[in-house]
């Protein structure tokens, strides 16, 4: 049984780990480790494209969040915390690496009209397909559109983890949806 | 023998959140772990909970996951709304604190009695899945109430043997608190 299985159950099982690994207890914190590294990995992934950055990425999130375990609010998730965390750990190794690319607003008009669409695509497209394009994003962009066409986390939360305006997100966000449209040669509602 | 069709996706949010790392990050995590122990932790006898042998704190972490998953199972088959363990909820302790007086305040002690002495017929209105399930549990954490208890005998000023005890009474009141309201709600009250 995985905790993403119970939650909203009379019993709060990842809290009750929380609390133990807040007391110490190592093994309560690899049993929240177990349960968030796939979506930790996958974001750090997403961000990086380079699988040994993504596990450095990974392993440096869950060790600031043992450290920062008693600051955390058991009222907010514990995902969203740990995403904020990778996305914190990601962007500060990005800016230590020489192909850094600046998280720059791009030079668009943003269109407030679709912004805040589904990101569905006119025609099914094959996974492989959308992840290379996705994947062959500028940064900014990608990071945006990961964060909320991927993730969900809407403008203002995308925006607050990667250190930008909201605005800025949002150019990014049009910004990806306008390189992807025309990579995949499909339209994106 | 054709080829299996590559997977298409419609909106971008059908594509994995979760990407598992190609090997065990846990390893290299866990070693960084222990220099940076969360400040609870450190600030409260710390040279007393190094002594405690580890089986004894995954045995009683072993009785609480346990608890929580018969929590669950009848939170989840035999309670409609979900119902919080009042009792247990009332007495529990605030993280970190010892407070091995709980064990003994009567108030405690007669809820505990009372659920005990009903623990019978209660056991009785559940399913049998359900009944073999609360009773493992009890095991276990009986079982580790006897070890903890004894391993307190040889060093009772140990702070984190006795945590551990008062989190596993805490793990008894709730099965037996979840085992209660389950046959009541199962009575149609």
């Amino acid at each position: 049984m995985t905790l993403a299985q119970v939650e909203g159950s009379a019993i709060d099982w990842e809290g009750a780990l929380i609390e133990r690994a807040r007391a110490g207890d190592s093994r309560a914190f690899e049993r929240l480790y177990r349960e968030h590294v796939g979506r930790v990995y996958g974001l750090c992934l997403r961000m990086t494209r380079e699988p040994a950055l993504a596990e450095d990425c990974t392993q440096e999130t869950f060790i600031n969040a043992w450290r920062a375990l008693a600051q955390f609010e058991t009222r907010s998730a514990l995902s969203t915390w740990l995403h904020r965390i990778a996305v914190n750990v990601t962007l500060a190794k990005r800016r230590k690496s020489s192909r850094h690319e600046a998280f720059a607003e791009p030079n668009v008009e943003v269109e407030e009209e679709g912004i805040e669409g589904g990101w569905t695509l006119e025609t099914p497209v094959e996974v492989e397909e959308i992840e290379a394009a996705i994947g062959s994003l500028p940064e900014g962009a990608r990071d945006a559109l990961v964060l909320h066409a991927l993730y969900g986390y809407s403008h203002t939360e995308a925006a607050q983890m990667l250190g930008v305006a909201e605005g800025t997100c949002k150019a990014q966000l049009h910004r990806a949806r306008k390189l992807l449209r025309e990579r995949l040669n499909v339209e994106i509602a | 023998m054709t080829e299996p069709t590559p997977k298409r996706v419609t909106t971008l949010r059908e594509l994995s959140q979760d990407t598992e790392p190609e090997r065990d990050l846990w390893p290299q995590i866990e070693a960084q772990l222990a220099p940076a122990r969360p400040s609870l932790a450190a600030s409260n006898g710390g040279a007393a909970r190094r002594a405690v042998p580890p089986s004894l704190r995954w045995l009683a972490l072993a009785a609480g996951i346990g608890c929580v998953a018969v929590g669950v199972w009848i939170g989840r088959s035999a309670l409609p709304g979900g119902v919080q363990p009042p009792i247990a909820a009332a007495t529990r302790p605030a993280a970190g604190t010892v407070q091995t007086a709980w064990v003994t305040d009567p108030r405690y002690r007669r809820d505990h009695d009372a659920l005990v002495q009903s623990l019978g017929a209660q056991l009785a209105s559940l399913p049998p899945a359900s009944r073999e399930k609360v009773m493992k549990s009890l095991t276990a954490i009986r079982t580790a109430k006897q070890e903890l208890e004894e391993a307190l005998g040889k060093d009772p000023s140990n702070a984190l043997l006795q945590e551990l005890l008062v989190n596993t009474y805490q793990d008894e009141m709730r099965v037996l608190t979840d085992v209660h309201e389950a046959g009541d709600a199962g009575k149609g009250i």
